[in-house]
């Protein structure tokens, strides 16, 4: 007869908050994703939490608790101080810290959203840091970015294409490109936004919602 | 590459599995489930080298059954982890077995050169005496690509594994 006490289930421990991450190069638009994300997820009554990661500022963390989005306390900042994607990838002590941080500040916490340094096309996440990660690239970037297949186009569980109302501004074929990323990706989701006026933003939380913070 | 499939929303909730119960290799835990498929259900999660690595994902078992797994950080999926066991049902993880691109380099100036190149990728890679593997974590097309410029001045070799 097996016992049942092989079962021993360790009940004192908790999965925690889902830790998602956000990257992509300089001025694609990542902490204005941030920015419109923040006050959907409140509005759908999910407790969260901000890290920014800049290179040798608190910039991008000032300019989220000065939003009056979310409550400042909330948000921490990491100093990265040399190539950003090594606080993400290679040695991501910091940002494991600064999640663990904001988990044992604040009770109940469902979500730490954990904004890279701009970086390069290369740029990708641990996945010893996060749960899940989305790359954010821009129109005004040009359409050949997708089939340049740098590692975060390929990689990222989530790929988004902002700022897509500039399109016929900078002479960019959005159809092709978004055609191009499917291809290099292979299935894997590519979702566009114009995080100027929010636009696609919904769409993106409900990914997250299904895939890392397990919504119906 | 065959890997879970990752879940969409069904409209009905995900069956939460919270915890690592125990491993396949563990012969106690090995009898209960082997009990359990006597007269039960056995269902697998088959996850690839990427997926194993999380600790929270929704994924489908090889029945059908959308699951949404959270593991306290402290624990790591691995090949045989038990998540579900009740009286006839029971829900376990198998990792696909890893794919690697053998390469032999045809002196030390190609071996360097492979080494920093490989490197400068980020691949994972593993030494085996004088070759380098690589971890596909991609189509093999695409790091054949990427090494084409090597293959192509002979610098290196691919090696087809032994049958």
């Amino acid at each position: 007869m097996i016992q049942d006490s092989v079962l021993v289930k360790p009940k004192a421990m908790s999965a925690g908050a889902a830790r998602v991450g956000i990257g992509g190069p300089v001025g694609s638009g990542k902490t204005a994703l941030l920015e419109q994300m923040i006050p959907r997820l409140i509005a759908r009554g999910r407790n969260i939490a901000v890290v920014t990661n800049d290179l040798v500022t608190k910039e991008d963390a000032e300019r989220v608790r000065r939003s009056g989005l979310i409550a400042p306390e909330r948000v921490l900042a990491v100093e990265t101080g040399a190539c950003p994607h090594t606080a993400i990838r290679e040695d991501p002590t910091l940002n494991i810290q600064a999640a663990d941080d904001l988990e044992a500040r604040f009770a109940n916490l469902e979500l730490v959203l954990i904004e890279s340094g701009g970086d390069n096309l290369a740029s990708t996440f641990s996945l010893d840091l996060v749960d899940f990660w989305m790359f954010v690239i821009d129109v005004a970037g040009g359409d050949d970015i997708p089939r340049k297949r740098g590692l975060g186009i390929l990689q990222s569980d989530l790929l988004i294409i902002n700022k897509t109302d500039l399109a016929p501004h900078v002479r960019v074929d959005l159809p092709r490109m978004v055609a191009e990323a499917n291809e290099v990706r292979r299935g894997k989701p590519v979702m566009l936004t114009n995080c100027a006026t929010g636009a696609g933003v919904d769409e993106v939380i409900d990914h997250l919602s299904s895939t890392v913070l397990f919504d119906r | 590459m065959l890997m879970a499939e990752k879940s969409v929303a069904t409209g009905a909730d995900p069956l939460r599995l919270d915890a690592i119960l125990g491993l396949l290799s563990e012969p106690s835990m090995a009898d209960y489930i082997h009990d359990i498929g006597q007269h039960g259900v056995i269902e697998y999660i088959d996850l690839g080298g990427d997926d194993i690595r999380r600790h929270r994902l929704r994924v489908t078992t090889d029945r059908g059954t959308d699951c949404a797994i959270s593991l306290p950080r402290s624990q790591h999926l691995q090949n045989g982890a038990v998540l579900l066991a009740e009286k006839d049902r029971a829900i376990i993880v198998r990792m696909l077995a890893r794919e690697w691109l053998r390469l032999a380099p045809r002196d030390a100036a190609a071996a360097l050169e492979l080494g920093y190149f490989a490197g400068n990728m980020h691949w994972p890679v593993r030494f085996d005496s004088e070759l380098l593997l690589i971890e596909l974590q991609g189509p093999r097309q695409r790091y054949l690509d990427r090494l084409d410029f090597m293959v192509a001045a002979g610098q290196i070799r691919i090696v087809e594994e032994a049958a």
